[in-house]
């Protein structure tokens, strides 16, 4: 009878009580008391297949510029099948289908490496990340009521991901037996860094309102709860091969095994593991790699999006590597990076070209004139003399990551009032990271301030219509064209937060929809107020001669014009006041046509909506037939990005180095952090507050996964109910540097360069700079995680 | 089941109350949750390590504490005054607030917090630090460990605790009052 848990920890039962001081003493007799649960027989843990598993091989043409004999742009990913739960690779054959070209590729390699040239060096090394907890400080809630009598259920949680909660839970009472009509979704302000993402909770809130008698129903976890059922950390497992030459300092080959534990129950853990996979190269140049990554089922607790998300792991374990490999050829740790680093349309591990300009070169040299590296080793001399028992170490590691999922879809509607109130609404909701002061900040663009009214985490659009359907990740071309002749559809309808997504893609639907309303709004409202003089340059102007100086449209030579004034004129005009639009991005933005009040427009939007002023005629207004008098438009023509790029894995990057400088004390194993110091490029900051304070949050978590937080996996592990914050220790203040922490922002490109995505990839450089600053100190190279005084102990012993 | 309880009076925010019967061996935090509809003080632990529950006690003898209220039993609290987020700000007779803390509004100016889970307890923290300081002010030299003793057990994720410390350490040195010159 029964079945076997699926994993360590699962919830079982849900009771529901109507009144709090009854739960909270039953609570406290029923917690940490496993006699409550009666168990069958023992069958021992699930045996599965791995969740999933890939092989990205690629074999390089004579240059880092030329086209490749083999990639997985061009030829795509390698797919195994399973045998006893372990994934069996194609047989290779060169002239074989795709999947045996790659083995042969992959063979060959892998050849090469057992059998490499006199004047390789060839390093083999293993590398472990931990699991851990997001600890985002709201523990995972959800709160709901249904209303039996009209069927209606209201929803308020918080979440990453509303639209994904919002099908999720329709869906869910479509098949149930009792009635719905409507679901309320009320999306709440929150945190999560990732365990808020595809998470149980909200549907688990659903159940309890639905049987909450018409009551409304809370339900939320305690930190105990959180520990035990919330979304863990992947832990990694990898073992990294690289070639590297002797003489000229250059890499050569690079192949790797990586296995994630996914734990108990499907997640994100494939996506989430080939995003390390084909994050590892990092900030260099490889000729050929073969990297095999495979995410594992178990009975760990289920894992989820953590930050980083698997490139925080695969990315540690090569910036360890690579300050291994320069202390085996003698060289400078930042100038054998600097060596080896892409440059500006050198071909990635998947064989692509990035996109946009590299910068990693620039963050290097910073990093290599910085004081803290060119003076360490007579700073350690001096220091370890003065201080017997401690050991001073600077240590350096520098990372690139993408942002973004690779099918990144959002909408944005911009409104202008006749007063020149700005209002917006967004799909994107808030996480803490500053999304909606981001956003409000990303109308100035084009309407000369930041927003005034917002209303984020909107579920419904009624002024526009977009259809979705198929996944697009794995939508064949043909499909996609097929389906792209529905002038309502997409290919992805709305993204949750994640992937340090707001600032580059969420920016852009509310800089598009502010665009049209300026291009079609305050544009010939301006030039109908300046005509009015009578003067014949009005004529001559065109919208890219403006800019918004105080609030105020300004073109050399005529009246300035604020943005009030302009608002009243659009709204008396009938001119568009309010735009809605959505845009999806695969690596590149789709495009599409369309007639705006009579004018063309292209736009990187799939689908826009608008909305006139007051004084619109009869004949817009009978074009204006959504709820809130919208006008719906029919794109004329539309451009997705080909379905190829998913093959890319990697579109946009940021980059980040971090040099960190510490002492080792030999009585107690601690590390003690002094400063740390970090270079970013990110293009043009929305706000430089928001990025020096996710610099300093995502290196503070960084900090914690190097030194102290940790969780066993299994039967030791969260799954038994006993974790909390008196055993897993996250950082204080005294643990980050928090006086001497610096850090510098690259300027950008240009006034035009978009701001990047770069809350995830600041926190993971100052991981491999912590340990190998530690091996700076004492001469010792960690290559697992976390490296705690326990630890630094045996080794000093 | 019957449950026992106990009558709990006591002032928050300047404002009495009670008596109430309070189950016996309720928490604080879930009296001040469920029974007073004062939810700005965040459960994060429940074991008293995180802080983020703390409400300040104000003693007779004008000095002032946080007490973690996770891990305080309601009964602790009876005819004691305490301060809770909700009562920092300035309100008017409406409860409407007229005007943030000095260190609620240095929070704001300087992005100090992200989530804002944590918020509340920090809020409370620098506030006693504040008052303490005015009680009995450090020299200027010392107000950066000064306010690293003070914070240093509240517990934040997302924030790396940079900005809280910075906004609290320049209010300290813009206050007249708080700091002297080295002794």
């Amino acid at each position: 009878e029964g079945k076997t848990a699926a994993y360590l920890g699962q919830a079982v039962a849900i009771l529901i009580y109507r009144d709090f001081a009854r739960f909270r003493f039953a609570k406290e007799k029923l917690q940490f008391n496993d006699a409550v649960i009666r168990y069958g027989a023992v069958t021992g843990p699930l045996q599965r297949d791995p969740w999933g598993s890939s092989r990205f091989v690629r074999v390089g043409g004579p240059t880092p510029y030329d086209d490749d004999v083999f990639s997985c742009l061009k030829q795509g990913p390698v797919s195994p099948s399973y045998d006893k739960h372990e994934p069996v690779w194609p047989k290779p054959a060169r002239d074989g289908d795709l999947g045996a070209q790659g083995m042969y590729h992959a063979d060959t390699i892998q050849y090469e490496l057992a059998h490499p040239p006199a004047e390789w060096l060839v390093l083999t090394r293993n590398y472990a990340t931990q699991s851990g907890d997001t600890a985002a400080l709201e523990p995972d809630n959800a709160n709901g009521w249904y209303d039996a009598d009209e069927q209606e259920l209201h929803l308020v949680v918080p979440t990453q991901s509303p639209q994904e909660v919002a099908e999720g839970a329709a869906a869910i009472l479509q098949r149930s037996r009792i009635g719905m009509k409507r679901l309320f979704l009320h999306p709440c302000f929150t945190v999560g860094y990732g365990s808020k993402d595809h998470c149980t909770m909200p549907y688990y809130g659903l159940l309890a309102a639905v049987y909450g008698d018409g009551r409304p129903v809370r339900l939320a976890n305690d930190r105990f709860d959180q520990f035990q059922s919330g979304l863990k950390r992947h832990q990694f497992s990898m073992g990294y091969t690289v070639a590297v030459e002797r003489r000229t300092g250059l890499l050569q080959s690079f192949r790797a095994e990586i296995v994630a534990n996914g734990g108990g129950r499907a997640n994100c853990s494939v996506a989430l593991t080939l995003v390390g996979a084909t994050s590892a190269q990092s900030v260099y140049y490889f000729p050929k790699n073969d990297v095999a990554a495979t995410a594992i089922a178990s009975r760990a607790i289920d894992s989820g999006a953590a930050r980083g998300y698997g490139a925080l792991e695969t990315l540690t374990a090569t910036e360890l590597m690579m300050d291994e490999i320069a202390g085996e050829l003698g060289l400078d740790a930042i100038e054998f990076r600097l060596r080896n680093v892409l440059k500006t349309g050198m071909r990635s591990a998947q064989g692509a070209v990035p996109l946009g300009t590299q910068r990693a070169e620039t963050v290097l040299e910073q990093a290599r004139d910085h004081a803290l590296w060119t003076g360490r080793a007579s700073r350690k001399q001096v220091y370890d003399a003065g201080h017997p028992g401690k050991y001073y170490g600077v240590g350096f590691a520098c990372i690139q990551r993408r942002f973004g999922t690779g099918a990144e879809a959002s909408l944005a509607k911009v409104e202008l009032a006749p007063d020149g109130r700005i209002a917006l609404s967004h799909s994107g909701t808030e996480i803490g990271t500053g999304t909606s002061s981001g956003q409000a900040i990303a109308c100035a663009r084009w309407l000369g301030r930041p927003a005034d009214a917002l209303d984020m985490a909107v579920t419904e659009w009624p002024d526009l219509p977009v259809e979705t359907s198929g996944d697009p990740h794995s939508i064949s071309q043909a499909e996609q064209d097929r389906l792209a002749k529905n002038p309502r559809w997409s290919p992805a309808y709305a993204s949750a937060s994640s992937a340090s997504n707001s600032s580059y893609y969420f920016s852009h639907v509310t800089r598009e929809a502010a665009r049209v309303v300026y291009l079609h709004g305050l544009w010939p409202a301006a030039l109908a107020m300046w005509g009015r003089d009578g003067r014949e340059a009005a004529r001559e102007v065109k919208p890219e001669d403006a800019r918004w100086r105080d609030g105020a449209l300004a073109v050399e030579g005529l009246e300035l014009l604020p943005l009030a004034r302009l608002a009243q004129e659009a709204h008396a005009r009938g001119l568009v006041v309010g735009a809605a639009v959505h845009a999806f991005n695969r690596w590149q933005w789709a495009e599409a046509d369309f007639v705006v009040d009579g004018a063309s427009a292209r736009a990187a939007v799939d689908a826009l909506s608008v909305r006139y002023g007051g004084g619109a005629g009869a004949a817009k207004e009978a074009l204006s037939t959504t709820p809130n008098r919208y006008q719906v438009l029919d794109r004329r023509t539309v451009s997705f990005p080909p379905t190829q790029n998913n093959n890319a894995m990697v579109g946009y990057n940021t980059v980040v180095g971090t040099l960190a400088e510490m002492v080792v004390d030999a009585a107690s194993g601690k590390v003690t952090l002094l400063s740390h110091h970090t270079i970013l490029e990110c293009g043009n900051m929305l706000a430089p507050e928001l990025v020096s304070s996710q610099i300093q949050g995502a290196t503070a978590t960084g900090i914690g996964l190097t030194l102290h937080e940790w969780l066993p996996l299994y039967e030791d592990g969260p799954g038994n109910g006993t974790w909390n914050f008196n055993r897993y220790h996250l950082p204080r203040g005294s643990d980050v540097a928090v006086w001497t922490q610096t850090a510098d922002v690259l300027p950008p490109l240009s006034d035009r360069e978009p701001p990047k995505g770069m809350a995830e990839v600041a926190g993971i450089p100052i991981m491999a700079a912590i340990v190998n600053g530690v091996a700076h100190a004492i001469g010792h190279r960690f290559r697992t995680l976390p490296v705690t005084p326990e630890r630094i102990l045996e080794v000093l012993a | 089941m019957i449950l026992q309880t106990r009558p709990l009076t006591v002032t928050i925010n300047g404002r009495r109350y009670g008596p109430i019967d309070v189950p016996e061996g309720l928490m604080m935090i879930d009296v001040l949750h469920e029974m007073l509809g004062l939810t700005g003080s965040r459960l994060g632990c429940g074991i008293g390590i995180c802080h983020a529950c703390v409400v300040i006690w104000d003693r007779d003898d004008q000095t002032s504490e946080e007490v973690q209220t996770c891990i305080t039993g309601a009964g602790f609290f009876d005819g004691k005054r305490i301060r809770t987020v909700e009562g920092i700000a300035r309100r008017n007779d409406k409860g409407e607030i007229l005007a943030l803390s000095p260190v609620q509004q240095a929070f704001l100016d300087q992005f100090s917090f992200q989530c804002g889970y944590c918020t509340p307890g920090f809020v409370n923290a620098a506030t006693v630090l504040i008052e303490r300081l005015k009680r009995a002010p450090v020299p200027r030299g010392q107000v950066e460990a000064t306010v690293a003793a003070a914070l240093e057990k509240h517990i934040c994720r997302c924030t790396g605790y940079v900005r809280y410390y910075q906004a609290v350490r320049d209010l300290i040195l813009a206050t007249p009052g708080l700091t002297r010159d080295a002794a």
